[in-house]
């Protein structure tokens, strides 16, 4: 992450709300229509053109390119873009256990309004295979040409082992954890590909907090760091030799907008998202089941040079984030990790499949001014008056 | 009023989301005045259930959740003569402020009404309170439902003149200023049948707040004009009654919407302490307002008053942690002495009888976490024998 400056940076988690052409287009293109794929592509540049742009507007140094080119959701993208694997008993999303037996009646009224991509369970069939260079060129190469010419850096999101392949089913490795390492070694060519090209790699990791609620449960908190653990080595696997400055690792609890009282807390999970090999943490901090989450670096230890970049606006509410609440945020932190540490992120994205939009686009947009803003206020508290 | 003696109390503003029962004998007894005895019958047994269902919930000063009103404001003119609706003319929501203006769009897609204005009333005759039957039957269900839960305090909400008609214009009296403090003697029967009945009163003042924004754009002195003339006409109307059994609600709207344009409490804290309550109630609990706690460091909180931060919102279906809501509750404590904090609510989670802020299921999981969160504050204020 960049380090010199005298100020707190601002970015986001990724995923913004696409224009409507654009889901007009992957509309299309999942009920198997005919598209002129090349009126898309120049859909897509000029849409991400502006869309880096207005990012650069509302204030966000370091920005994506929304994810306006992965297809299905933020992390099933990826199932098309690998081999040896099937998906197989295509369902409707369902919504995580302990929460949903909570609250049963909330969930059966919730679901069926979110839009969410259908989704199967991935059974690994052959030697899992990286088959997704063509794709993976296009998103790099039309975000590049989008950077060019304007004052931000640039990072693309893409999936964690965990995440890609959460409930899977082993058909072909000699057990789970050979698979999990199999699907890692894959996506290592998604990162170093994109990091190779000057990018940031921001690594999304989803499901290793929600599992615990869809899985676990508190009553076995050893069995899901487990099956967790397996999954951070996987992930530090893939990430050899990759410079961990130019890697960022998000996890959050799900961005549904639902009770999330059956989230497993960050401290007991805090040791094992820091051995991720990443230069900096995106972690939730922006809603009220998490908020309070500041406190556990009081004990919890960053690993020297590594930063923090706490949801500082969520997506869980069309209420805008006061920027003297933004500031407050940030700055609480920043005298606990040092304020070189913190960049001001956000929960989650705003569009976690191109249907999924959390709030209204111009909602999304006026809460990213506000980040900046209270990034803004915060960077004048640490450094005194002098600060941009 | 009880106080935060040993530990923090828990309360909320009102409104709770009614049952569907609840709704369709509502609805019935509208179109059919033969079906109001079913009405009334059904909410005396439900506000029996609520008083229970929020005890059990751990919250301490507990309420009716406004089961026998159709609204938090607009119930008034179903209990005042004076008042003639017009279907026909639509006022402009001016009580939004310049959001309706910024996200137009985000409005016309999720909340119409911000956009295109609703129907509202006139003011054509003297305006005269005539509500003691609907308000004496609301009390007699409240103070039957307490005995038979064994709470200890109860408290009714009423609307404030500010709130009075949000959607109303006045044709019959000669000033505004006549006009407002006809209203707050109207109001001031309702306010006297609750106090004398022995519960404590909560004057609900939403609009206060929430004409802030539209009014400023005119003028400054303006908005004081408009609102001191209210914050005026509702201690006429408080005149009497201790402030001790009074507590005042202001917020600001409990639409989903950004909130970009709402009043900074800084600038509106002056008039709300002005009001001769007791207790003030405001929110603290939303993105909006909740580095607003900060304000208490330069105002001055006025000596043995109680202040109810909101410290779970409707805003939101997250449900806050009870850690975040003890943290919220202690440094207010810190800073006004934890004798004088009640721990709250942003808004209420029903402002009309068919509305849902949240989830009733979400709305029950943010009351308990209120009530553990509170537990946990108390522990760290008093030390571990705290309740």
């Amino acid at each position: 992450m960049p380090r010199d400056a005298d100020r707190i940076l601002t970015t986001h988690v990724g995923s913004l709300v696409r224009p409507p052409k654009i889901v007009e287009y992957v509309d299309a293109m999942e009920r198997g229509l005919a598209v002129d794929q090349a009126a898309f592509d120049e859909l897509l540049q000029q849409s991400i053109d502006e869309v880096v742009r207005r990012q650069q507007q509302a204030g966000i140094d370091i920005v994506s390119d929304g994810e306006f080119g992965k297809f299905r959701s933020w992390n099933f993208y990826v199932l098309a873009r690998l081999g040896g694997i099937e998906e197989r008993a295509i369902v409707e999303s369902q919504g995580g256990s302990r929460d949903r037996q909570l609250f049963p009646e909330f969930y059966a009224e919730y679901f069926p309004t979110q839009k969410l991509p259908k989704r199967g369970t991935v059974y690994t069939v052959g030697p899992v295979k990286y088959t997704g260079q063509a794709a993976l060129k296009k998103d790099i190469d039309i975000f590049k040409k989008s950077l060019k010419g304007v004052d931000v850096e640039g990072f693309l999101p893409v999936v964690a082992p965990a995440s890609a392949v959460p409930m899977f089913k082993n058909e072909y490795y000699k057990n789970e954890e050979e698979a999990i390492f199999a699907v890692a070694e894959a996506l290592r060519e998604e990162y170093k590909t994109i990091v190779d090209s000057g990018l940031y790699v921001q690594i999304d990791d989803a499901f290793l907090p929600y599992v615990y609620d869809l899985s676990f449960g508190s009553a076995d908190l050893e069995g899901f760091r487990k099956w967790a653990q397996v999954r951070v080595d996987a992930l530090n696997h893939a990430l050899q030799g990759i410079p961990e400055e130019k890697v960022r690792y998000h996890i959050c609890w799900g961005s549904f907008n639902t009770p999330h009282v059956g989230d497993v807390p960050l401290r007991d999970i805090v040791d094992l998202v820091t051995q991720v090999k990443a230069g900096a943490y995106c972690i939730e901090m922006g809603n009220p089941r998490h908020e309070h989450e500041w406190r556990v670096w009081e004990t919890a230890k960053l690993p020297a040079g590594r930063k923090l970049v706490p949801g500082v606006i969520s997506h869980s509410t069309n209420v805008v984030e006061h920027p003297e609440l933004v500031a407050e945020r940030l700055v609480r932190l920043a005298k606990i990790v040092g304020r070189e540490n913190v960049l001001g992120g956000t929960d989650c994205g705003f569009a976690q499949s191109p249907h999924v939009r959390r709030v209204h686009p111009s909602i999304q947009w006026a809460k990213l001014e506000a980040l900046a803003e209270g990034a803004r206020i915060a960077s004048r508290e640490l450094w005194g008056r002098k600060a941009a | 009023m009880r106080r935060s003696d040993d530990r923090i109390l828990t309360t909320h503003v009102g409104s709770i989301i009614r049952t569907p029962e609840l709704r369709k004998l509502a609805a019935a007894a509208k179109d059919n005045p033969g079906d109001i005895q079913k009405f009334n019958d059904a909410v005396r047994t439900a506000t029996n259930d609520v008083v229970k269902r929020q005890l059990a919930a751990g919250v301490d000063v507990v309420n009716d959740g406004e089961y026998g009103k159709s609204s938090w404001a607009n119930y008034v003119l179903e209990r005042m003569s004076g008042f003639e609706h017009r279907p026909d003319k639509i006022y402009e929501a001016a009580w939004l402020g310049s959001d309706r203006v910024r996200f137009r769009e985000f409005m016309e897609a999720e909340f119409p009404r911000g956009v295109k204005g609703s129907p509202g009333d006139a003011c054509v005759a003297p305006v005269q309170y005539t509500g003691h039957d609907a308000v004496r039957r609301n009390i007699r269900d409240l103070k039957a439902a307490l005995a038979a839960n064994k709470a200890q305090e109860g408290f009714l909400t009423a609307v404030a003149p500010a709130s009075t008609g949000y959607d109303a214009e006045n044709e019959f009296y000669g000033t505004e200023r006549e006009y407002i403090f006809a209203i707050a003697d109207a109001l001031r029967e309702e306010y006297l049948e609750i106090h004398n009945a022995g519960l404590v009163l909560q004057v609900d003042d939403a609009v206060l707040a929430n004409m802030y924004d539209h009014l400023m754009q005119q003028s400054p002195a303006r908005y004081r004009e408009w609102a001191e003339l209210r914050v005026d006409a509702l201690n006429h109307a408080l005149r009497g009654i201790p402030e001790d059994n009074i507590r005042y609600h202001i917020c600001f709207g409990s639409w989903h919407v950004p909130h970009v344009s709402d009043a900074p409490l800084e600038a509106i804290v002056d008039l709300m302490l002005k009001v001769k309550a007791g207790a003030y109630s405001i929110e603290a609990a939303n993105v909006r307002h909740e580095h607003e706690w900060r304000v208490w460091e330069k105002v001055k909180f006025p000596k043995d008053k109680i202040l109810v931060p909101g410290v779970v919102t409707h805003h939101t279906t997250t449900v806050e942690h009870p850690q975040l809501v003890a943290e919220r509750i202690v440094r207010f404590a810190r800073i006004l002495g934890r004798e004088n904090v009640i721990a709250g609510t942003d808004c209420g989670f029903a402002q009309t009888e068919g509305l849902q802020r949240v989830h009733p299921q979400v709305m029950w999981a943010k009351l308990e976490s209120l009530a553990e969160g509170a537990r946990l504050a108390s522990q760290e204020l008093w030390g571990k024998k705290a309740a």
